[in-house]
């Protein structure tokens, strides 16, 4: 019954958005304040009702109806509760209505935010978000409705389960997150969208954008970010990042938003570069659309991505649409978007931020360039040729390199023109700095990209602690502050410029967790209990293989110690093998899984894996990677996301 | 002030730059799992491939013989609709590598055996696969 209630307002919430579409738009043309008003209540409605069938299918997952085929597939009766919720986006259709959901939250928002604040812009923001609510409203309801029935001539007794990879709490929080990142890049190409149409460029639709895009990336970073964290504390094969198509459509949004988020800083200050903002505001909102049909096409053969689908052609005929109406409109538009003022010097801020958008472009080009090669090969050459890692690393770490490079002379640019006095002023102790750390390591016999991503990010941490103590200094001589009040005075009154430093500061550190990658060591062996096995200076010894049946699954233990050079012990490690959905009879059926333990240090990262065992001879086969500096990469990610925070704290209204 | 031409060719010049880079990179990759050709299995017998090769297909049925000196190291058969094509692989097999499972192989092609180095299953199936009814539950020992 109920599952016919949530089809039944999936219907509902498709009908009214294409009755929010029509009100709004003939609003725009009668400018009748009656209809302006019915249509906000219809798109409102279209949100709540897609709240409502959110909610609809979280119950039926909680109370495990298996006459839902979604819940059928799924979830099973042990399936613990927090994974019956996380459900909702584990297969095709539930994400999509998850999509919505998100999308619908954001609507919302946006409506209470700007009912008054915005009225000129609000009719077009609210045609392009309901459209896009249309969108997926068609998806859900026509091509993967979460609320099909179960067909089968049977009654079903349990669900098949949610995949083991999933059970785990990042899981839980992953795809919230890069959700939230993903569909948030609506609202500001629809703010933009509207600006268009309107022809109202003022500053204020700007600093709505601006405060938007910078929530929405912060959500897709985290997204991203825990993507990898999962990756590595789950998959077992020791990385955070493979250039899966998938971790790839979630970058390109990533690094075209990163690249707008600079520039955008111009509009603001200087009223230029309106024509390229529009261009990524565009660009990355299409990406983000891409994305989703990377993940839910299945074009790209991925552990991302499910069975094969319809879902294809529609989502490429939105990205068409998208891309037609958006740059169409911004041709008619180009008049107004023109801006009279010019850069004045290649040593100027605006000149840093230009070719540093330049590189975020190119670099994103270059992901997308990889991860359609297999499909541009084959219809070019008639071969398909598959992309490895490796291919994206080859091209990506120098185009990286020159970009961290970029973070640390960029903020020591000045608008319009650096005088050659602040030049050698500026980038004297950082450049010593960092040639001093490239001696080092050439003497330590390292070479390469090693050496230069080290080098580079001393230059750049000391660019950025320089331009902190500048600051403070200041504040002590003029304010009479001690150091940490004025520390905390900075931050404070210019949140977005220190925020902003924070946020290098944290892409840094994961520089040099990157750049550990090139240090890794790994072995894999058999063994028997009381023996040992060495690796990079520590000794392996097996103590016991244990063995424990739990609520959904059955678990070998391998329970090992790991000791120093000097025999001391450092930790004892216990990686399991289990084996999930253990009681069905058909051995076909069960599903083993490996849990890996890790010992994480700042220095270094021991990762083991329970490959298998071999009960009869009492053999446990164990792989055990060393992995130097992994835990930069989460601090550095950690500090990003402070970074990030401080810069969208909304500044406390000052008394009068 | 500079002229907006030299700005204009800047970039243009960066932009030309990275292209002949990425160019440059998918004409010499340096690592072999960089670009890797995809084939089936009839194209293989066909052309009889010297390059690193990548392949998809079904373990045969019952075609997976461990060896019993060396865990590591398997043998299977790779089936592709008619068409059998024996595999050696060394290394540590996925959680999901079974008879009948959906692999991808990748590897070289030396007389008449495919001598593979990576080995990754596809795991989606099991999770999409056909509901069942009450009996294959109604189990109440534990059997591995």
């Amino acid at each position: 019954m109920t599952a016919v209630l949530g089809g039944l307002t999936l219907n509902l919430a498709l009908g009214l958005a294409i009755v929010a579409i029509i009100l709004h738009t003939i609003y725009l043309r009668t400018g009748d304040g009656r209809l302006f008003l019915s249509g906000q209540r219809a798109a409102l409605a279209v949100s709540l009702l897609s709240f409502f069938a959110t909610i609809i299918l979280t119950q039926l997952l909680i109370v495990s109806n298996f006459d839902v085929d979604y819940v059928a597939h799924y979830t099973s009766r042990e399936t613990p509760l927090i994974y019956k919720f996380t459900a909702l986006w584990a297969g095709q259709s539930g994400s999509l209505l998850f999509w919505l959901f998100i999308l619908s939250i954001y609507a919302v928002v946006t409506i209470l935010q700007n009912q008054r604040s915005q009225l000129k812009l609000m009719p077009w923001v609210m045609i392009v978000l309901v459209t896009v609510q249309l969108f997926f409203l068609i998806l859900v309801n026509f091509v993967a409705n979460p609320f099909m029935p179960t067909e089968a001539d049977f009654v079903i007794s349990n669900g098949l389960g949610l995949n083991p990879l999933l059970q785990n709490a990042t899981m839980a929080i992953h795809p919230p997150m890069l959700y939230l990142g993903y569909v948030g890049f609506t609202v500001p190409f629809a703010f933009s969208i509207a600006a268009m149409a309107q022809k109202e460029m003022d500053a204020l639709w700007m600093r709505t954008v601006r405060q938007w895009l910078l929530f929405v990336w912060l959500m897709l970073s985290i997204g991203v970010m825990l993507g990898g964290w999962w990756a590595y504390q789950e998959l077992g094969w020791g990385g955070y990042w493979a250039w899966d198509p998938v971790e790839n459509a979630s970058f390109m949004p990533w690094l075209a938003g990163t690249a707008l988020l600079h520039s955008i800083m111009i509009q603001e200050k200087k009223d230029m570069l309106k024509v390229w903002n529009m261009v990524l505001i565009i660009i990355t909102f299409t990406l983000c659309i891409f994305g989703t049909f990377l993940t839910r096409s299945g074009v790209m053969s991925s552990v991302h991505s499910f069975t094969v689908s319809s879902l294809g052609p529609i989502f490429l005929g939105f990205v068409f649409f998208i891309l037609v109406v958006s740059f169409g409109l911004m041709s008619r538009r180009m008049k107004l978007l023109r801006s009279n003022k010019r850069i004045e010097s290649f040593s100027s801020r605006e000149s840093g931020f230009l070719f540093n958008n330049v590189i975020f472009i190119v670099m994103c080009f270059a992901v997308l360039w990889g991860t359609l090669f297999p499909v541009i090969s084959e219809a070019v050459r008639g071969t398909k040729i598959t992309v490895g890692a490796p291919f994206f690393n080859q091209i990506n770490i120098p185009i990286g390199l020159v970009l961290l490079f970029l973070t640390g002379v960029g903020p020591l640019l000045v608008w319009r023109k650096t005088s050659k006095q602040s030049f050698i002023r500026n980038f004297t102790l950082p450049v010593i700095a960092g040639l001093v750390m490239a001696l080092v390591l050439y003497l330590m016999d390292i070479r390469g990209y090693v050496l230069i991503s080290f080098s580079l990010s001393v230059f750049v941490l000391t660019t950025i602690v320089t331009e902190f103590a500048k600051g403070i200094r200041s504040r002590i001589t003029v304010q009479k502050e001690n150091a940490l009040i004025a520390f905390w005075q900075l931050l404070r009154k210019n949140r977005s410029r220190y925020g902003g430093y924070i946020v290098h500061v944290g892409i840094v550190f994961m520089f040099i967790g990157f750049t550990g990658h090139a240090f890794d060591t790994e072995k894999e062996f058999g063994i028997k209990t009381s023996e040992s096995e060495s690796l990079s200076g520590y000794t392996f010894t097996l103590y016991k293989i244990r063995e424990e049946e739990r609520p959904n699954h059955y678990a070998y233990i391998a329970d090992i110690i790991v000791e120093d050079e000097n025999g001391k012990e450092i930790v004892k490690l216990h990686p399991e093998k289990r084996i999930y959905f253990h009681r069905n009879p058909d051995p076909e059926r069960r599903q083993p899984h490996s849990e890996l333990d890790i010992y994480s240090t700042m220095k270094q990262d021991i990762y083991s894996i329970f490959n298998s065992v071999d009960l009869e001879n009492g053999v446990a086969y164990i792989k055990i990677m060393i992995n130097p500096l992994v835990n930069w990469v989460w601090f550095g990610g950690f500090i990003f996301v402070m970074g990030t925070v401080v810069a969208l704290w909304p500044p406390k209204k000052e008394k009068k | 002030m500079v002229s907006q031409n030299k700005f204009f060719i800047a970039i243009i010049g960066l932009v030309f730059v990275v292209g002949l880079w990425i160019w440059w990179a998918t004409e010499n990759p340096n690592h072999e799992q960089a670009l890797v050709k995809f084939l089936s299995v009839e194209q293989l017998f066909k052309d009889n491939q010297n390059d690193r090769i990548r392949l998809g297909g079904l373990v045969a049925d019952k075609s997976i013989k461990l060896d019993d000196n060396n865990y590591l190291s398997c043998n299977f058969d790779l089936q592709e609709g008619e068409l059998i094509l024996p595999i050696h692989f060394v290394g540590v097999r996925p959680d999901l590598f079974k008879n009948g499972a959906e692999v991808i192989v990748e590897g070289l092609y030396v007389n008449g055996i495919f001598e593979a180095d990576i080995l990754q299953t596809k795991c989606a199936s099991r999770f999409e696969g056909d509901l069942r009814d009450a009996e294959s539950y109604n189990l109440d020992e534990v059997s591995i």
